[in-house]
């Protein structure tokens, strides 16, 4: 599988700092809207979002706390040290990690099964086995768990941080102001725009709300090879009765859902039915989306702007034409928008 | 009893004086879990073993930081919601630093010790709410920020322990109007005088004997804590002098009355 279209993004497009670094507020990106039905294209900013939504359209969040995924350890004794980027908590509290060399090769390291790794404060990980689906992924028993992990994580971690960020920002940056339960391994971005403000501006306009919760996982493998194929991780997902009934509802009355944020889309589109009735429940979802997805649950989606060959555009493709979202993305990256998690947005309605 | 049946607490400054005593009657009247949070495992691990002996049930996690750092408060956020399962019904921002002792004037403050007290008694409590406010703004919560009598009257000598008190009744004023018409109230308490250790460094002279014990003005807390108090919002309660009331109504006629 390879990515349905590609482009070239000048590296002065990617965002290297938060939008509040910049000297704008969250909400102030800039906001490409593109018309499903018409392909018409709008240029606004993310805080006008109301003026765009309508009473009664659901806007529906995943509202994952992201965690300080990224730990430094050494193999004991006196092994390679590396850093561990933690992708997927799994259900019989094993970790999937990317492994990553801090020297030389990025997957030299020898690792094998058995090796024991020290991250320090008492905290270590013994390597279990290759991840049959993604094999560039390891599995990892912490020598703690439950909350003494996550705080362990977070005396430890810092957020996994790419190549085009200018600094080491802290993990409150990679934070969506809904955050709620920890468990991403990268922010679920899509949703970093929103502001208190802007959310009660919201709901005074009557456009409604719901909270699913998706643990995301990693979207690169630092390895081009692997990431172009698009490999489908797994992600561990929680719909509450609330939510499944505000979505239900929604769509009952004829109101439009929106998700924020591709996760959301994949979250809704795993649990829904034939009809598009959304079950409450906790699970797993590895959906791939694609053109060929007839979307069930989901009318619009909020987005960021997605790098060529990202695995995201392939979702994409199940709002919109190959070929449409080709047009507009070469629009946009001549109107200087900016991409990545601190970069503008993208609402398909 | 089994006013709080249900409910996750987090309480800051939970390792003695009037958050330890949070801490046990919150678990008394039936919460469900209770995050202690204070420098010292030690002495929160007591606390926690209390709680087991008052509440079995209640489920009580221990989260030792120093949240003078942000990093720290997020931690402590973080692995509260991931052992409650995202849940949180009650902030009880209680964590007070009082600075030099013998207290100094504000002409003769040192600025390291001024703003380590703001950042404690001000920044943390502010941060806090920011960080536990996407837990509670769909099921509704309750923020009980403490006061003091000292946010309302400049006393000579309370230097910047006051001065963050009145930023404190100022700051909650303002999330209770930016919350007002969401499920989330925000309420201050001034606990009054209390028998407690940082009380005795602060005015060391006077006869401690005088100072209520903590457990007398628990009651208020738990108003706060519970849905009894799910419309109020916006209120300064002082618990020694119980301007308060079962009802909304009732409180808001004590307040206006006292005022």
């Amino acid at each position: 599988m390879t990515a349905p279209f590609s482009f070239t993004l000048p590296p002065e497009l990617s965002a290297n700092e938060p939008p509040e670094r910049r000297g704008i507020a969250r909400d102030e990106v800039r906001l490409l809207v593109i018309d499903r039905q018409t392909h018409r294209v709008e240029h606004t900013r993310f805080d006008r979002l109301g003026e765009i939504l309508r009473r009664g359209d659901l806007l529906v969040f995943n509202s994952s706390r992201t965690l300080p995924a990224s730990l430094q350890g050494c193999a004991a004794p006196a092994g390679p040290c590396m850093e561990v980027r933690l992708a997927e908590h799994l259900p019989d509290d094993a970790w999937l990690a990317l492994l990553l060399c801090q020297r030389g090769d990025p997957f030299g390291c020898g690792l094998r099964p058995g090796m024991q790794i020290a991250f320090g404060e008492g905290l270590n990980a013994t390597v279990d086995e290759r991840d049959e689906h993604i094999p560039r992924l390891w599995k990892l028993r912490f020598s703690a768990s439950g909350s003494a992990l996550m705080d362990l994580l977070h005396r430890l971690g810092q957020p996994i941080r790419y190549e085009y960020v200018s600094a080491p920002w802290d993990l409150d940056y990679y934070q969506t102001v809904y955050a709620r339960e920890p468990g991403s391994a990268e922010m679920p971005s899509a949703g970093r725009g929103f502001t208190w403000k802007l959310l009660f501006d919201l709901r005074r306009r009557g456009i409604e709300t719901a909270h699913v919760l998706l643990h995301t996982g990693l979207s690169s493998y630092m390895d081009d090879d692997l990431d172009a194929l698009h490999p489908a991780s797994e992600e561990e997902y929680l719909v509450g009765e609330p939510a499944a009934e505000k979505i239900n509802r929604a769509r009952r009355e004829g109101h439009r859902v929106v998700a924020v944020g591709t996760t959301v889309v994949r979250l809704l589109e795993s649990v829904a039915d034939e009809t598009g009735q959304i079950q409450a429940g906790h699970g797993y979802t590895r959906l791939r989306i694609t053109a060929s997805h007839t979307l069930k649950a989901v009318d619009g989606l909020l987005t960021g702007l997605h790098e060529p060959e990202a695995s995201h555009l392939d979702l994409l493709t199940a709002f919109l034409p190959a070929e449409t979202i080709r047009e507009i993305y070469e629009d946009a990256v001549r109107r200087r928008y900016l991409w990545h998690e601190f970069g503008d947005l993208n609402l398909i309605l | 009893m089994n006013r709080l049946t249900g409910k996750y607490i987090l309480i800051t400054g939970a390792s003695r004086g009037l958050g330890r005593q949070l801490a046990i009657d919150f678990a008394r009247e039936g919460a469900a879990g209770v995050a202690l949070v204070a420098r010292r495992a030690e002495a929160l691990q007591e606390v926690c073993d209390r709680i087991r002996e008052v509440s079995p049930s209640t489920r009580a996690l221990v989260v030792a930081a120093d949240l003078s750092k942000e990093a720290e408060i997020e931690r402590t956020v973080a692995t509260t919601l991931s052992d409650f399962k995202g849940r949180l019904d009650v902030l009880v921002n209680n964590a007070s630093a009082l600075g030099p002792t013998p207290l100094p004037y504000l002409l003769d403050y040192p600025l390291e010790d001024f703003l380590s007290v703001l950042h404690t008694n001000l920044v943390t409590p502010f941060l806090l709410i920011k960080k536990v406010l996407p837990a509670m703004i769909e099921q509704g919560g309750s923020i009980i920020n403490v006061t003091s009598d000292a946010g309302v009257v400049g006393y000579p000598g309370w230097g910047a322990y006051g001065v963050s008190k009145f930023g404190i009744e100022g700051m909650s004023q303002t999330w209770a109007a930016e919350l007002a018409g969401s499920p989330v109230r925000v309420n201050w308490v001034d606990p009054g005088s209390l028998n407690t250790a940082m009380h005795r460094a602060a005015e060391p002279e006077e006869d401690p004997s005088e100072w209520a014990d903590p457990a007398e003005v628990t009651e208020v807390f738990v108003y706060l804590a519970s849905d009894e108090s799910k419309d109020v919002n916006g209120q300064r309660f002082q618990a020694q002098e119980p301007n308060w009331g079962r009802t909304p109504e009732d409180a808001l006629h004590a307040n206006a009355s006292s005022q």
